[in-house]
């Protein structure tokens, strides 16, 4: 990783980035020469019809998938040549991730799960701090639960929980609220509203245009590349313009 | 991490159960046959014995110790098949698991450590509970030694308190190894796999690849030495060789299932699923096969081999053999009937053997046979020019061992050593025989007295067998030769059978075993599998039913490649006993062979219906609901 003179005011950058699937006739170029910036302290929604790309662009931004071409920025660390151990090292302290199957540790309980990256980072687990987390998503009387003796709106806060308790620059959420109901999926938002507000970054993927009307800025993708972007648009304008896409 | 080790084993007790088991029994079965082999090779023969009696019950104590040396060989073959295999596949199965600790921040050696933690643990409460369990064991053997006239009466396998820290050995030493390799490919996943479908790692690794060709050349080389191996080198080369194609069949596995899933009907939708299934999740297949391909390669290997060469020794002794009647007696000689045209009689004795010389010396306790060498050859077809034999000089005999015409061995009796010029040889069998024929006179009486002497008769031109026969009981027993060569068959049958339940007996149950661990094991993980096939519209019957034509499929291949295993020793079968004999022979105990076939497909059967039944016990929604 080598550190460059880039303005620290962006969260996660990537400069000219591609990445692609396939061989020959059946080659796909999920993203394919993308330049975006993430601005520090903003949550930011990507958008795009299916196969668009976004969730490539998410895993790419994560680290989690490298880019056949281009830079990835972490602030002002390039990631795009990491070795697995400084990703590694990375995912335990300065990257969050949120997905929509909530990924947790099923022998593990909720207290269990949250501590776990810190426990791996070789950090003694605060009980306070990791109580913190619980009780930041309204979690903190569930601690001893196993994650299928929660619901799927709080076995995805505890995953939030999970991914906030390291403090990390991004939060990168995948679809956060694809497999909740609608009650749960607005605890869920508005836990993210807050933490935006509070000066945490955040990318997230998303199809659903009432979820991305949350962010403050949503982006919109086909085919691979950026096509669109809005700031603070209402969900029926962000409805509109993915319709627009789609067609 | 290791909190997270031990609610990690909670969580997937079958996997970590399973585990734990083969350890267990693994450890129990090499304790338990080391114990013995200790006890029997360092047996005291009982105090006032003569000396031609001690000679003989160290001759015995000997073939003990062989055997049990083999035994052992295959409990710890098995041992570190199925520990091995075993641990290999748990680790398998939870790829997924193991790609969401690297999603958190999980480095590799994190992964590693978890593994080998885990590893720790279970080989530790295997070994612990091994201990005990090979007490049981040796009890067990030591009846069907003891049963089977094997080990005198009054043998008790010896506790040694070293063998605590073999045993721990063992079982430590395995459950880690069979980790290591796994555990270092495991600490490979990407964290992306945790968030797609699991199990999509490439089975076949170039490293799989090599160690498969490698058994495979191992049992090609085998085939080939067998048949210029003599007769007991042979016969060891035959046996191994079904040992090293199972090793090789079991790793190459992965790339023979689909082939073997194309020949499931792929009729009605459980014919489909099961078929899909079985070549999707290869790696799941090949897996429950292993152990099954080891356990039949082996066993059906072994008995056809020993079968094959019980065989072959018979029609060896039949063609080796010309008279009419047979008289059993004690001590040499044989009084003159009228009637008898001529009689070989053959005393046996035990006697210390030293061949070869300097750093090569062995020296040995063989059976020399005592002949009156004109006799002998008229008795025995195919014998040779034998006339030489007199005062010191001897011939090799068919079961000699490390030396032939024109060397010297050296033999002690009557207190010192002497050198006895090699001068002559008969044609080695198959089914072994004396080391050394010496004349009559080299011996002294004393070493002869009570020694077991067969003479082989054969009456004159118009005697009367009857009258013959009641003047030759008076002084030992009769046996017309017919029923004499087939109370010796059935005697050389019976015990090649006896030999095979000692040494493969229990081995061949620990096999089994861990082919019910696989199955179920492989069954463990497939909750959400089966509720998704049932929330598709399947009923529970038609999972059940699809789960068990898939587990028919698997035990299909691993007995197709267990017998595909065996048959690589069945040619060198062929190979060896054309080679010694001239006759290529193969007689294959079909019985035998076609009940263990059965008992794996409802062992198999019966397993895979038990888990997938208390797998679909619940309400497919309640597993599709939540992520485990």
């Amino acid at each position: 990783m080598t550190t460059t003179s880039t303005p620290t005011t962006t969260a996660v950058a990537l400069r000219g980035v591609s990445r692609g699937y396939g061989r020959g006739a059946t080659a796909v170029r999920a993203v394919d020469d993308v330049d975006v910036e993430f601005r520090r302290g903003t949550w930011t929604a990507v958008m795009g019809p299916s196969g668009s790309g976004k969730s490539t662009l998410l895993h790419l931004a994560a680290g989690l998938e490298r880019a056949d071409s281009g830079r990835v920025l972490l602030g002002d660390t390039d990631i795009t040549a990491a070795s697995d151990n400084e990703l590694t090292a990375l995912r335990r302290t300065r990257i969050g991730f949120v997905f929509q199957s909530f990924n947790l540790i099923g022998s593990l309980s909720a207290e269990q799960n949250v501590a776990l990256p810190l426990r791996l980072a070789r950090r003694r687990p605060g009980r306070a701090q990791v109580r913190q987390a619980l009780d930041d998503v309204g979690l903190g009387d569930r601690a001893r639960h196993r994650p299928r003796e929660l619901s799927g709106g709080q076995q995805q806060r505890v995953a939030i929980a999970r991914a906030m308790v390291t403090a990390p620059e991004v939060l990168f959420a995948d679809e956060p609220t694809g497999a909740l109901d609608s009650t749960a999926a607005r605890t869920v938002l508005d836990l993210l509203r807050a933490m935006a507000d509070r000066g945490q970054s955040i990318v997230m993927v998303t199809h659903d245009p009432a979820a991305a009307a949350r962010a403050d800025g949503v982006l919109f993708l086909r085919d691979g590349r950026l096509v669109d972007h809005l700031a603070g648009a209402s969900a029926r304008e962000v409805a509109d313009r993915l319709v627009a896409l789609e067609r | 991490m290791l909190r997270m080790s031990i609610s990690g084993l909670a969580e997937r007790w079958q996997l970590f159960v399973g585990a734990t088991l083969s350890v267990c029994l693994g450890v129990a079965l090499v304790q338990s046959s080391l114990l013995l082999l200790i006890s029997a090779a360092t047996l005291d023969p009982p105090a006032g014995l003569s000396p031609a009696e001690r000679l003989r019950f160290s001759d015995s104590a000997e073939a003990s110790v062989a055997l049990l040396g083999v035994t052992l060989g295959f409990s710890a073959f098995l041992a570190v098949f199925i520990i091995s295999s075993t641990f290999a596949f748990t680790v398998a199965q939870r790829r997924r698991d193991l790609a969401l600790l690297r999603l958190v921040g999980g480095g590799r050696r994190h992964v590693r450590r978890l593994l080998m933690g885990e590893a720790l643990l279970l080989g530790l409460i295997g070994t612990v509970t091994g201990v005990p369990a090979g007490l049981a064991v040796m009890a067990l053997q030591t009846r069907l030694l003891v049963g089977f006239g094997f080990v005198p009466g009054g043998f008790t396998g010896q506790w040694r308190d070293w063998i605590l820290g073999a045993s721990a050995g063992v079982g430590l030493g395995l459950a880690l190894a069979g980790v290591l390799v796994a555990a270092r490919r495991a600490a490979r996943v990407r964290p992306l796999d945790a968030l797609r479908d699991p199990d999509a790692g490439r089975v076949m690794t170039a490293g799989r690849w090599l160690t498969g060709l490698f058994f495979a050349a191992g049992a090609v080389a085998l085939i080939i030495l067998a048949p210029v191996g003599g007769p007991a080198g042979g016969q060891a080369l035959t046996m191994n060789v079904s040992l090293c194609a199972a090793v090789a069949l079991s790793l190459l596995a992965p790339v023979l299932v689909p082939g073997v899933a194309r020949l499931i009907p792929a009729a009605g939708v459980t014919g489909m699923l099961a078929r899909a299934n079985l070549r999707d999740e290869v790696r799941r297949s090949a897996a429950t096969a292993a152990p099954l391909i080891v356990l039949i390669g082996v066993v059906f290997g072994q008995v056809g081999a020993s079968a094959s060469f019980a065989a072959a020794g018979v029609a060896e002794q039949r063609r080796g053999t010309a008279a009419d009647l047979v008289v059993e007696t004690t001590g040499p000689g044989f009084p003159a009937v009228a009637g008898v045209a001529s009689f070989s009689s053959e005393t046996e004795t035990p006697l210390r053997i030293t061949t070869g010389r300097g750093d090569t010396a062995d020296t040995l306790i063989q059976s020399a046979l005592v002949v009156e060498p004109a006799a002998f050859a008229r008795a025995h077809p195919g014998s040779g020019y034998l006339q030489a034999l007199r005062g010191n000089a001897v011939a090799g005999g068919p079961g000699r061992e490390g030396f032939s015409r024109g060397d010297t061995v050296t033999a002690h009796f009557a207190g010192t050593d002497h050198s006895l010029p090699v001068v002559a040889e008969v044609p080695t069998t198959i089914g072994g025989g004396a080391a050394l024929l010496v004349p009559a006179g080299l011996l002294p009486a004393d070493q002869l007295a009570g020694a077991p002497t067969r003479t082989f008769v054969t009456l004159a031109p118009g005697a009367d067998p009857a009258r013959v026969t009641a003047e030759l009981s008076t002084v030992g027993t009769v046996t017309g030769v017919d029923d004499w060569l087939r109370a010796d068959a059935e005697a050389r049958t019976s015990t090649s059978d006896d030999i095979m339940l000692i040494v493969l007996g229990l081995g061949g149950l620990y096999a089994l075993i861990g082919v019910v661990n696989a199955v179920v094991i492989a069954a463990a993980a497939r909750g959400r599998e089966f509720a998704a096939a049932r929330a598709t519209g399947l009923t529970r019957l038609q999972v059940l039913r699809a789960a068990l034509l898939e587990s028919s499929a698997v035990t299909m291949i691993g007995v197709f490649l267990g017998a595909l295993a065996a048959a690589g020793t069945y040619v060198a079968v062929l190979a060896t006993t054309s080679a010694v004999t001239g006759t290529a022979t193969l007689d294959l105990p079909w019985t035998l062979m076609a009940v263990l076939a059965v008992v794996a497909f409802v062992v198999t059967g019966l397993t895979s219906l038990l888990t997938s039944w208390s797998a679909t016990r619940v309400a497919p929604v309640s597993l599709l609901g939540a992520w485990e």
